[in-house]
């Protein structure tokens, strides 16, 4: 049995950590340079972020297999240099970061949104370049939106299904994450490895949102007083 | 010694000012949406103007010509902004400290608790600016802005958070201020009291542009236009035309109404019999009289509020209350006869209190 459980569960567990740490920066990255952008495209910049949450995964990891198989210019270039991303574990983490990317950037860019630009221009104003007032003002006073944004990004990384199988594959011990084994455990009649598996998403889910909920509290105590 | 010639256009308005202040307080004095606080932006360096240039004791922060536009970090200037801006997250003695982090530890130490007993909290740097009260937080907003000992220190309306009692407090303290603090200082205001009370020099903004900008005794006596005047609160403003001019007294006969009145003005070789102006009295210099003198007005009580100390009562030139003149006046209430609306009363017009300008 329990080798039927753990390769998912680890596999899970790695795609999750690397993805996050991408999700995180370029979330970040994506919604402080939004959060103060006011160019003429910067609703549809926008939209294009925000739109791998709102299309049906299947269509996310079918342009990403055309973007990077074998037959695509990128494809072709790693075929060249005799390896290739589809079906492959990088995979699995290219297609969390693409579908947990918009909840990250979302979040923080709602938290970037909300720091007073006057207390940033303060800091301007007392001698802080553009990296010392990020670091030092911004993202300690959006920290919280920070926070419940990476939360986010994991739990949607975790439960990451449609776009993982169709540029990761299913392939056990390589590409199955926890909700592509689940898939296959039932399709195959293995319904207690699938409960299995299903209950540890369900606990590390509700575990992060849970706590998510109770700093959120901690948080708003802190400002009202 | 602050020197500004700028110009910034945007959809629906250009700022377009010029001005310089030396070694003294300039109060800019303007309503919402004049340019009063992008000028403090373009001159901090958080806003970059079109054309012109700023220059700061000699160095140029700011220079079309040239394509020079220094950052806000590196131009040393102290703001403080409407809402105080205090870092939330940080206590209030590193809320002082955060401009002077190069200095060394000692001095950074020794300055802020310097900075601390001058705005009176010596105790309260450990503390959070949420658990200050709000004239406390305004103190912090200054004593950080003037902490790196900047050139010229820029105040966005400072006070106007404040109740009047704290309000008092801070313009008394603002003051003192110019003890440890020797640079230039603009703040920008759009109360005339406080911009008179606070400033050596005036400059009165008007969509855009500066209107007046002077000796705050001058802009408040000699009011160059019409608006300038209703800014400075002159209330009372109808159309004249010169009558006699005798040394320092011009009389002005006024249209529509059978009245001639005095004003004393040192610019009285500027007017010429026959010319058109504009007379002005500011509502808490008018008085209701009993006698026929010189500079009275026959008028009718139109309304009146009634307050602590000041009543707001409006006349009316025209006995049977169709158009006329309207004179505002702010009658203390001691000096407030028994009157109803429709009464008739005689109002005297000092004066040396009449304000006159070209039409």
């Amino acid at each position: 049995m329990a080798e039927s459980i753990l390769p998912p569960l680890l596999i899970s567990l790695k795609t999750v950590l690397a993805t996050t740490a991408i999700t995180f920066f370029a979330g970040i990255a994506a919604a402080r340079w939004m959060a103060r952008y006011s160019g003429r495209f910067k609703n549809l910049i926008d939209s294009l972020f925000i739109l791998p949450l709102v299309l049906p995964p299947t269509v996310v990891g079918f342009g990403l297999l055309l973007l990077l198989g074998r037959n695509s210019p990128i494809g072709g270039l790693l075929d060249a240099l005799g390896t290739s991303i589809v079906f492959s574990w990088p995979a699995t983490v290219i297609a969390a970061a693409v579908m947990s990317f918009p909840l990250m950037y979302m979040t923080a860019r709602g938290g970037f949104e909300q720091v007073d630009i006057n207390i940033e221009n303060a800091a301007r104003t007392l001698g802080a370049n553009e990296w010392r007032v990020f670091w030092t003002v911004t993202m300690p006073l959006a920290w919280p939106s920070i926070v419940s944004a990476t939360i986010l990004a994991l739990a949607r990384c975790l439960g990451e299904f449609g776009a993982t199988l169709m540029l990761a594959g299913n392939i056990p011990g390589k590409t199955a994450t926890i909700p592509v084994a689940i898939y296959f455990n039932i399709q195959g009649g293995h319904y207690d490895q699938a409960m299995i598996l299903a209950a540890i998403v369900l606990v590390i889910s509700l575990a992060s949102l849970t706590i998510l909920a109770y700093y959120k509290q901690k948080v708003r105590k802190a400002a009202r007083n | 010694m602050l020197e500004v010639d700028i110009k910034k256009r945007l959809p629906g308005f250009t700022l377009e000012v010029a001005f310089s202040v030396n070694r003294e307080i300039l109060s800019i004095l303007g309503r919402s949406g004049s340019g009063k606080t992008m000028t403090l932006l373009s001159i901090a360096g958080l806003l970059c103007p079109d054309e012109g240039y700023i220059k700061l004791n000699g160095n140029v922060l700011f220079d079309s010509a040239k394509k020079i536009c220094l950052p806000a970090q590196k131009r040393n200037i102290g703001f403080v902004f409407q809402n105080y801006a205090l870092f939330p997250h940080l206590t209030v003695r590193e809320n002082i400290a955060y401009g002077i982090r190069h200095l060394p530890k000692q001095e950074i130490q020794e300055k802020t608790c310097q900075l601390l007993s001058l705005i009176h909290i010596p105790d309260l740097g450990h503390r959070y600016p949420n658990e200050l009260s709000s004239g406390q937080q305004q103190r912090v907003a200054l004593a950080r802005a003037i902490a790196p000992s900047p050139g010229v220190l820029l105040l966005d309306e400072p006070f106007s958070a404040l109740d009047a009692l704290r309000k008092e407090q801070l313009e008394y303290e603002l003051l003192s201020l110019q003890q440890v603090y020797s640079g230039d200082i603009i703040f920008v205001t759009h109360d005339l009291a406080q911009g008179y009370k606070l400033g050596s020099k005036m400059a009165v903004y008007e969509a855009g542009r500066i209107v007046q900008c002077d000796a705050k005794q001058k802009v408040v006596y000699s009011p160059i236009n019409r608006s300038v005047a209703r800014l400075i609160g002159v209330r009372n403003l109808v159309d004249g035309k010169v009558t006699k001019i005798a040394d320092n007294h011009v009389w002005v006969k006024i249209d529509s109404v059978c009245a001639e009145l005095k004003v004393i003005t040192e610019e009285s070789s500027q007017y010429a019999v026959g010319q058109e102006v504009i007379i002005g009295i500011r509502p808490e210099c008018v008085r209701i009289c009993q006698n026929n003198e010189e500079n009275t007005v026959v008028c009718m009580l139109e309304r009146y509020i009634e307050g602590v100390d000041i009543n707001h009562v409006r006349f009316n030139t025209c006995k049977d209350g169709s158009g006329g003149y309207l004179i505002d006046a702010n009658i203390p209430t001691g000096m407030m006869p028994q009157l109803s609306a429709g009464h008739e009363c005689k109002l005297y017009l000092p004066p040396e209190h009449l304000i006159i300008l070209n039409r």
